[in-house]
């Protein structure tokens, strides 16, 4: 439809009354024009300042050595996340996927709708309460200490219901003819889920856990009271050893009055965002959108 | 009944979930009941937190054992919490509000016009759209590294007048641009989905193509917007590390304008927990769980808030 | 819809698209699986690093962080295989985490309390070094050197004295020309034993202070209209110089970048009524004082001690140990690296970078006597 209309042609009615909707309307266009930039001009302030200092930063040792006091490179802190990040997907994604399943294929029903509202609640929970609950629980209560099990376990909680939510919506896309038909070849449970359903939707479950991914990487709250710090790789031990990770040097080394520890918390701001940016951004120019 | 297996597991592998949220809300009830017992009302109501002197014997009050002094209130955090939420919101809405339609109506007309001379030009509204996205994706300690060197020595240097940054206009104005996107997408995809009868009836009638959004298009998203304000407050509520980095840290003192320091909830459970374990009668740690609870059940409260206002919304994006 | 994100799915569902979604998502996953591989690579390469010592974890005092890297990373050297993680959390944490067993040194400007003790019998108070604590303040045009007292802090942190020209501090300070400005004080957010040894300060030259808000690693600072709160000396730092007509107590081992920063370190009235800096010879003189009065489990104050040129705000670094560990193996590793630190580490290649002082030589048998029941 042609949406070529500016001038309003009232020709008769009072013309302090078009002018004032003519600069009413144009004022208006003005200031929500200001509301975008608003927001698009710090989103590329971060950017850039997190980038132009990050490169700078961004050295060989940053890689190959380990953090050691006063820093040198943040090695353990890029393995740690890694690691981290790793092994809450390893609890996570089962979980999560099969809630999603749940959901979408059997979960019409009164159980699936309190499954949902809990976990929605689970999503809105902040994530230092459930810091907090790691800590008290599984580092002092349970006495693993500062522990990659503990960090592992706080962030799977935190993502599980966004994997749930995102594997019950990309389930939904899949035409029930699909169902129906590999139902009607005799295919079980199992069978139809795995071999029709979930390879049908797995665009969407993908995204689902490239996103959990880029949440993980990012957080700070619940890690700083159960992964510790390490200033060295990790041991290889679950519980009782510290883990070191990326988001903790941005937070602890911006404080210290020395260029250097400057230096590598924003490369390590600029590690992060690389993959959080990077992660958002290829799933969301792959998966077109619905809308226009 | 036949037994599916499969049916089965998957099952419990959902009932993970909430089990989870089910541990952590009886934790918190359970580990906090001392503290809810020493503390009654006064908890919400006080505004010293005191931890009590930490040097000498503990006494026993009512039966129970703390430091010498102890007073735990939580006044500050709370109104610390809302009053930065509110502002937060107070510049959100505007700015998302802008955005959206800006972006819903404006653009893809500028596109037209700029496709005019420039015919190789991208899509640039989709572009655009996503760019609002990617703010929401932004990390929070990211968000408050910016907060560090870039937003606090600018409000310091030119709006503060005690020359002092950090406070509650930081705070608030970091958890706007967070929760900017929220509004802004939500609204925008409704704004895309009305109607087209709408628009072209009103553009009929001879009004501005302003007018068009402002009369026509918006009344009929509000429900939306406002859920996704409701939502938008429930994430600003929780927020944790950029507001710490950026908030100055106030304690035992409402905030008295836009440049006092304060603390929220969530930061102020980051910042005491050290503190708190050094405690011998470990009522300062119960305390904290008693202030976790109470973020957890305001949150909670929010984002109820928000499924009920937008559950009623959603119909209008149902499949058509 | 998920709050840290929208969902970029789309609305409709028909085969043809959910292909195409597959080839393009597919594409992308094979991608990041060669970019995961590379990192699996990578960190394989790093988790496989030489075989190392028992780990320790050291958190706690930033006023010693400094001090611990510089040792951590002379020790290093000297001994390749050790394998000593550094944190700066502040003593109250240092503390706390010792005690529970998340660390196995606790750094600490304060030693425990009575009832920590009595809670906790196997832990140790551990002196290593002499440190001390100055009183900066940001005010553009007046030198350093200002003379304040424990009277004058304690009535600025509890907001009776508000002006930098007020009666009192003006009569400490004759022919000094005060600003009229409002004083911003800053204090720690954290449990930290700088608040500890400032606050034994307070409490130990001013009645009131000490009646109402005693001393600790963590006190209730009275509510002072914008009163800064800090994490960290860094961060007292950084807020001190973010705050013109600010004040605060930072750690010795900052004095150095304090003084780049062009801010001033105040002269403070000591026990015998002078008003004296925090030199080399004035921290001696204080810890000369009360070196002798040392008992063994480490635990006393040299705060506001007498003696002429006695700077009042004196006070051991200790590490926090348990005394007993879970294996062997970790108790030998710690004493290796304490008896170091008391020994090699007390030299002045390291201590005078950051304006400490050694241990005098009763002081570091006790500490030694120490070190070594840790089993």
């Amino acid at each position: 439809m042609s949406a070529s209309v500016s001038n309003p042609s009232f020709h008769s009615d009072s013309s302090a009354l078009a002018l004032r909707r003519t600069i009413v309307s144009t004022a208006g266009w003005i200031a929500c024009g200001i509301g975008l930039v608003l927001i698009i001009f710090p989103l590329l302030d971060i950017v850039g300042v997190v980038a132009f200092n990050g490169i700078a930063a961004i050295n060989w040792d940053l890689f190959t050595k380990n953090t050691g006091g006063a820093g040198l490179g943040m090695a353990n802190a890029i393995e740690g996340t890694f690691i981290i990040t790793i092994f809450a997907m390893l609890i996570a994604v089962p979980v999560g996927v099969g809630a999603g399943i749940y959901l979408s294929e059997y979960g019409k029903n009164k159980t699936g709708s309190i499954i949902r509202f809990l976990s929605d609640v689970l999503t809105g929970t902040p994530s230092i309460v459930l810091g907090y609950f790691s800590y008290i629980v599984f580092i002092i209560s349970f006495g693993w200490g500062f522990s990659l099990a503990a960090a592992a376990i706080t962030i799977a909680i935190l993502i599980v219901p966004y994997l749930a939510r995102i594997t019950e919506l990309a389930l939904q896309q899949v035409p029930n003819t699909m169902r129906e038909a590999a139902f009607a070849l005799g295919g079980t449970d199992a069978t139809v889920v795995f071999k029709v359903i979930l390879p049908a939707a797995s665009s969407g479950v993908i995204t689902g856990a490239l996103l959990a991914l880029a949440i993980s990487v990012g957080e700070t709250a619940p890690l700083i009271y159960t992964a510790g710090w390490s200033d060295y790789t990790w041991s290889g031990r679950f519980t009782h050893s510290p883990v070191a990770y990326l988001t903790y040097v941005i937070w602890t080394f911006i404080d210290q009055p020395d260029p250097h520890s400057h230096a590598l918390a924003y490369a390590a701001a600029f590690l992060v965002m690389l993959v959080v940016l990077a992660i958002n951004i290829g799933v969301r120019m792959t998966v077109k959108r619905g809308v226009k | 009944m036949k037994i599916r297996p499969f049916r089965l597991t998957v099952l419990g592998l959902s009932l993970l979930i909430p089990a989870a949220l089910v541990a952590v809300v009886l934790f918190l009830v359970g580990y906090s009941g001392q503290a809810i017992a020493f503390n009654g009302f006064h908890f919400l109501t006080d505004v010293t937190w005191n931890l009590g002197d930490l040097y000498d014997d503990p006494v026993t009050v009512r039966g129970i054992q703390v430091p010498s002094g102890a007073e735990y209130g939580i006044l500050v955090f709370i109104v610390g919490t809302l009053a930065s939420s509110a502002i937060a919101i107070l510049i959100a809405v505007p700015l998302s509000v802008g955005t959206a339609i800006f972006l819903a109506e404006a653009v893809p007309e500028l596109e037209r016009s700029a496709r005019r001379s420039l015919p190789w030009l991208p899509p640039i509204r989709p572009a655009l759209a996503m760019l609002v996205e990617l703010v929401a994706v932004v990390p929070s300690v990211v968000f408050g590294l910016w907060g560090i060197v870039v937003l606090v020595p600018f409000l310091g240097h030119h709006i503060s007048p005690t020359g002092n940054g950090y406070g509650l206009l930081a705070a608030s104005i970091v958890l706007a641009l967070m929760i900017t996107p929220i509004i802004a997408s939500t609204l925008y995809d409704a704004l895309c989905q009305v109607p087209k009868e709408n628009r072209e009836s009103a553009f009929a009638l001879g009004s501005t193509h302003f007018e068009v959004v402002t009369k026509a298009m918006m009344p009929m998203v509000r429900a939306t917007l406002i859920g996704g304000i409701v939502l938008a407050l429930g994430r600003a509520l929780g927020e944790t590390m950029a507001v710490l980095m950026v908030s100055g840290g106030g304690i035992n003192i409402l905030p008295t304008s836009l440049f006092s320091p304060i603390s929220t909830i969530a930061s102020f459970i980051v910042s005491q927990l050290d503190s708190a374990e050094s405690d011998p009668t470990n009522m300062s740690v119960r305390a904290l769980s008693q202030i976790a609870l109470v973020l957890f059940i305001i949150t909670l409260a929010v984002n109820a808030g928000a499924k009920l206002l937008s559950s009623g919304a959603l119909n209008v994006r149902k499949r058509q | 819809m998920p709050e840290r994100g929208n969902t970029p799915l789309s609305e409709q569902g028909s085969l043809p698209e959910l292909n195409q979604r597959n080839a393009n998502v597919m594409n992308l996953s094979k991608l990041l699986r060669a970019g995961i591989a590379a990192l699996a690579i990578t960190a394989a390469a790093g988790t496989a690093h030489a075989q190392t010592d028992v780990p320790l974890i050291e958190s706690g005092s930033s006023l010693l962080y400094p001090l611990f890297n510089l040792w951590v990373g002379s020790y290093t050297a000297a001994n390749p295989n050790a394998d000593i993680t550094t944190t700066s959390t502040g003593s109250g944490a240092g503390i706390a985490q010792s005690i529970e067993g998340l660390v196995q040194i606790g750094a600490s400007d304060a030693y425990l309390s009575d009832t920590m003790k009595a809670k906790h019998a196997s832990m140790l108070s551990i002196p290593l070094a002499i440190s001390s604590q100055a009183v900066n303040y940001n005010l553009p045009g007046v030198a350093s050197g200002l003379k304040l007292s424990g009277p004058i802090l304690a009535g600025i942190y509890e907001g009776k004295i508000t002006q930098w020209n007020d009666p009192a501090i003006a009569a400490a300070n004759p022919g000094v020309a005060l600003p009229a400005h409002t004083i911003v004080p800053i204090h720690r957010l954290d449990g930290s034993g700088d608040t500890f040894i400032f606050t034994q300060y307070l409490s130990a030259s001013d009645a009131g202070w000490a009646s109402s808000l005693h001393y600790g690693t963590a006190v209730s600072w009275p509510a002072v209209a914008g009163a800064v709160g800090a994490k960290g000396n860094s961060g007292m730092l950084t807020a001190l110089q973010n705050n013109p007509y600010g004040i605060a107590y930072i750690g010795i081992s900052f004095a150095d970048k304090v003084a780049a920063a062009g801010l001033g370190q105040a002269a403070l009235l000591n026990k015998d009524g002078n008003y004296v800096l925090p030199t080399q010879e004035n921290i001696a003189a204080a810890a000369n004082s009360v070196a002798n009065s040392t008992p063994a489990d480490g635990r006393v104050s040299m705060i506001f001690s007498a003696g002429a040129n006695n700077y009042p705000i004196v006070n051991y670094e200790y590490a926090i140990v348990n005394s007993q560990q879970p294996a062997p193996a970790i108790s030998q590793a710690i004493r290796n690296f304490l008896n170091w630190t008391v020994t090699e580490g007390n030299s002045p290649t390291y201590l005078n970078k950051v304006h400490f002082l050694p241990l005098p030589p009763a002081v570091a048998t006790l500490s030694q006597a120490q070190i070594n029941s840790i089993q």
